[in-house]
């Protein structure tokens, strides 16, 4: 396979996950009373682009799929079928199927083929059910024809009709017309034999010499095929399906007599288009005129899809309908298509419906471009240092005489103007909105739901939030976890729900909002909540240090230990403790926080706070001796100079300072990090309050420098992860500012004696730490 | 670091041939690799970083990377350590990562052949001799050619994370 191929491969795959996702999001979002046409005709447009490019780069499967799921969509997007909670449900099997297939294809992972085919069967026998909705409200906008309109009497003879519209079809099967290939009257008679065991046979001959056998059944399409490949190439087979219904007898004599083309003859309105005329006379000869009229504005406009179910059979078999409707028609049908009205109709169908959807891709083109995320990147490092050197002009002027160089220092001002919009323009191409994110949850949710029994009302809020796309990744598993556990968890099952007074369907919340520099994103349930004394216990079960006089957001956090469930029995959802630990270290590892609010008995609150971009931040710098450090400024409390009576010891060591009724550990920076500083009291510095995990502790640094914006730069690229800084930055006189990793200070600090300022990682191996944390 | 040996005594075998670019560390006369040199530069104010060895000085900013210098002259214990405008930084780009390292001086670029090269003598230094392709003799100065990728990403260096690229 060439390279380009496989370039235009990956193109697809994420095309069609994106349609795939998409079509999801408004089959969930659909109101199934009154089904909005526009959300109809975009769900079909999807499923239409997947199956156009599936069938370009021969993903066969995902055709046949797709095109069954077409075209039930479109009967229903033409109103010939009301929307139910079953067709939902189809549609969202098939997404999975496609989703399972495309995976498939792209990562060569397993597919499962009985799955694939049961919803190709649901999706088919959903599909079939509509000549019967047809045929019983014909009140209902007439059917768009499909079928080859003849203007000549089609010159076949045909028996069949008559004969199986006389026999009683049983409830929940089919009427299946089989063309055999020319074979001889032996294997007819083996093959009736045959498919005599599956159903009613009746064989009749037409007049090209071909046997037609008129199956009844409960059995599928891929039975007979399998049956008759004993004895015929299945390939040569035309098999068509006819929609059956013993409620209403006319329907299913029509419904059979439309099943073969070739039938138009049998119909002596034949010169006004078949099925349309078969149809109204089912419709009790009333709406005519009315349907005529349709039929020739379906002609000038509208793309006449295969509303018939006789089609979506037959178009099952080969890729395409042409070919098919070319093969069962066999040499007279044909002629009569193509020779008549019916060419537009029947051989050029497809065409409109195509440019149709065209058009919506090419809207959605011009209104959008891919482009990879290195590039995007690299123009984000670009703006970076754009930004630095402007710093750096604008400090190099700042020395300048104002008066001398005024002319200077405005087009300095304009260049700052210009870098701080660029800046931003730059950064927000990489934003993207939660419904991102948000989007994947409804469909979780409903699942989980309905096997837990649960009935739960999902909510979101705040879905245009943006937020840096490389976090929009990262924050996805994270909150499938909290989602999950609240589903799972939190809300209560309805019986339960009601013994406590409140509704059966609890409400699951998903909210975003911008705070300050950073996102708050929250998963809120209505449900139990956090019960204080079960996870003490739980916790002290689990040897854990707990103890009765911990706060609440401390007991609370105790659910984020490694191993720590609460939920009694061990399900496939969750309950196994694995999870809140590796939430909180993924959030961690974004730079954010996570919270928990609850109150037993209406419900928790996880929020989830990071900050907008992993590239930017907003720091506080501070100096050193000679150095200077960035503090994230989310991360800091507040910053103080401390009286000298405010400072405490313990013991003549370790030393904390006394702030509203706290106290506080004391970190001093320069023994920490064995930096030279004239700065050793402090009541001399300042002491910057930082805030990780819960724990607060007094940073001590020599003083403030300012507040301001900084681009982060990875120290890893070139050198290594060194404890205590998380990164680097390039401050506007050039210079290498590093940036304190808070959490990783006040867990060092911990370990510090400040007296002796033993540096603590005199072993450079923050190991023990981590552990110690876990403990 | 057994692999470290066999690359490197991969390279001894195949040849050290080729264009060395040569740098002076208080008295002796080292050469590096010339394809290993991403440019040379002036010594900048350097950033330090906690905790690490004294021959890391710290960081600089190089255009927008964060590049770590390391003084060879502290590391080597050569030369007198002073820091001026005459003061040289070779940055190096070792499979995609940038180091700076500080030396008294660059002479020139020369290229050596095949049998100008000796194999080096066990001998005592501060350095591990399997971070020296071979000796060159150049009239009557004595050439001492490093393996400065092996150098760099060795565990003594403390310069990366465990394996080195």
């Amino acid at each position: 396979m060439t390279i380009d191929m496989s370039q235009f491969y990956e193109v697809f795959f994420d095309e069609a996950d994106e349609l795939l996702a998409e079509a999801e999001r408004l089959l969930l979002g659909i109101d199934m009373e009154s089904p909005d046409d526009e959300e109809l005709n975009a769900i079909f447009r999807a499923a239409h682009s997947i199956k156009g490019g599936a069938a370009t780069f021969g993903f066969m499967d995902m055709t046949e799929i797709t095109h069954v799921l077409e075209n039930l969509l479109d009967k229903i997007r033409k109103h010939e079928m009301a929307l139910t909670a079953e067709h939902v449900d189809a549609f969202l099997a098939a997404k999975n199927v496609l989703a399972m297939e495309l995976n498939g294809h792209r990562n060569a992972a397993e597919v499962d083929q009985e799955q694939v085919a049961d919803v190709k069967m649901v999706l088919k026998s959903l599909s079939d059910a509509s000549g019967v909705v047809i045929a019983t409200h014909p009140v209902a906008a007439p059917a768009p024809v499909a079928a080859p309109v003849p203007t000549a009497p089609a010159p076949v003879e045909f028996s069949a009709t008559a004969e199986v519209a006389q026999h009683e079809i049983p409830d929940g099967s089919s009427c299946f017309n089989i063309v055999m290939p020319e074979i001889t009257e032996r294997d007819v008679e083996n093959l009736q034999e045959e498919l005599g065991l599956l159903g009613l046979v009746v064989v009749s001959k037409q007049a090209n010499g071909r046997y037609v056998l008129s199956l009844t059944t409960d059995s599928s399409q891929a039975d007979i095929v399998s049956i008759c490949s004993f004895i015929v190439d299945a390939d040569d087979l035309v098999i068509t399906l006819a929609p059956t219904a013993t409620a209403v007898s006319p329907a299913v004599e029509v419904g059979v007599a439309t099943a073969a083309p070739e039938l138009a003859k049998t119909e002596s309105k034949a010169t006004s288009g078949s099925g349309v005329a078969i149809h109204e006379e089912v419709g009790y000869g009333l709406f005519e005129e009315e349907g005529k009229e349709k039929v020739e504005e379906g002609y000038g406009f509208f793309a006449p899809f295969q509303p018939h179910p006789d089609a979506v059979a037959a178009t099952l078999i080969g890729d395409d309908t042409v070919p098919t409707i070319a093969n069962s028609g066999e040499p007279t049908a044909t002629v009569t298509a193509e020779a008549s009205l019916g060419a537009p109709g029947g051989v050029e169908r497809r065409s409109p419906g195509r440019r149709e959807s065209d058009k919506a891709t090419s809207n959605a083109e011009t209104s959008s471009i891919r482009v990879g995320v290195e590039k995007v990147d690299q123009l984000i490092n670009l703006v970076g240092e754009l930004v630095i050197t402007q710093a750096m002009i604008e400090q190099r002027i700042s020395n300048l005489d104002p008066v001398h160089h005024e002319a200077l220092i405005n087009s300095v001002g304009q260049l700052t103007r210009n870098t701080r919009d660029l800046q931003e323009s730059v950064m927000s191409i990489r934003m993207m909105p939660m419904d991102f994110v948000f989007s994947r949850f409804p469909r979780m949710v409903r699942d989980l739901a309905a096997k837990l029994n649960k009935k739960v009302e999902f909510v979101t809020v705040g879905a245009a939030t943006e937020l840096d796309k490389g976090l929009i990744e990262r924050i996805v598993d994270p909150l499938t976890h909290l989602v999950r556990n609240s589903v799972d968890h939190g809300i209560e099952i309805p019986a339960n729900r009601r013994a406590a007074g409140k509704s059966e369907a609890g409400t699951l919340t998903l909210s975003a909002a911008h705070k300050g520099g950073s996102i708050v994103i929250e998963v809120t349930d209505d449900g139990a909540g956090l019960n204080r004394n079960k996870l003490l216990e739980k916790a002290a079960k689990n040897g854990l240090a707990v103890s009765e006089n911990m706060s609440d957001s401390e007991v609370f956090a105790l659910i984020f230990a490694p191993g720590f469930s609460t939920a009694e029995v061990v399900t496939d959802v969750s309950g196994r403790g694995v999870g809140m630990d590796v939430v909180k270290r993924n959030i961690a590892s974004m730079g954010g926080v996570v919270e928990i609010r609850s109150a037993l008995g209406f419900g928790t609150t996880i929020s989830i706070s990071l900050p907008l971009t992993l590239a930017i931040l907003d720091g506080m710098s501070v100096s050193l001796g000679k150095s200077i450090y960035v503090i994230p400024l989310n991360l800091i409390v507040e910053t103080l100079q401390p009286r000298a009576e405010d400072i405490k010891t313990v013991t003549g060591e370790g030393r904390m300072v006394h702030v509203r009724g706290e106290y506080l550990p004391i970190i001093a920076l320069h023994s920490l990090f064995n930096h030279a500083t004239d700065i050793t009291d402090p009541t001399k510095g300042v002491l910057v309050l930082i805030e990780s995990d819960g724990k607060k502790s007094a940073l001590f640094v020599d003083r403030l420098v300012g507040q301001q914006q900084v681009v982060i730069k990875s120290l890893e690229t070139n050198f290594k992860k060194v404890p205590g800084i998380s990164g680097a930055t390039i401050m506007g006189d050039g210079g290498v500012a590093l940036i304190l990793d808070v959490s990783a200070i006040i867990q060092m600090g911990q370990n510090t004696n400040y007296l002796t300022g033993a540096p603590p990682f005199s072993n450079q191996n923050n190991q023990p730490l981590q552990n110690q944390r876990n403990a | 670091m057994s692999t470290d040996t066999a690359t490197s005594n991969a390279l001894k075998a195949k040849s050290a041939e080729g264009e060395y670019l040569t740098f002076v560390l208080g008295a002796e006369e080292y050469g590096l690799e010339i394809l290993k040199v991403q440019e040379i530069r002036g010594y900048d104010a350097v950033t330090q970083i906690a905790n690490t060895p004294e021959f890391i000085k710290g960081v600089v900013n190089l255009r927008g990377k964060i590049v770590p210098i390391v003084d060879l002259r502290i590391k080597f214990n050569l030369g007198k350590v002073e820091y001026n405008e005459l003061t040289v930084v070779i940055i190096l780009n070792l499979h995609g990562r940038v180091v700076g390292v500080v030396v008294d001086g660059v002479s020139d670029v020369i290229a050596l052949k095949d049998e100008q090269i000796r194999d080096v003598p066990s001998l005592v230094t501060s350095i591990d001799t399997k971070y020296i392709v071979g000796l060159a003799t150049l009239e009557q100065r004595m050439l001492i050619l490093v393996d400065i990728e092996q150098l760099m990403s060795s565990q003594e260096m403390a310069l990366m994370d465990a394996v080195a690229a």
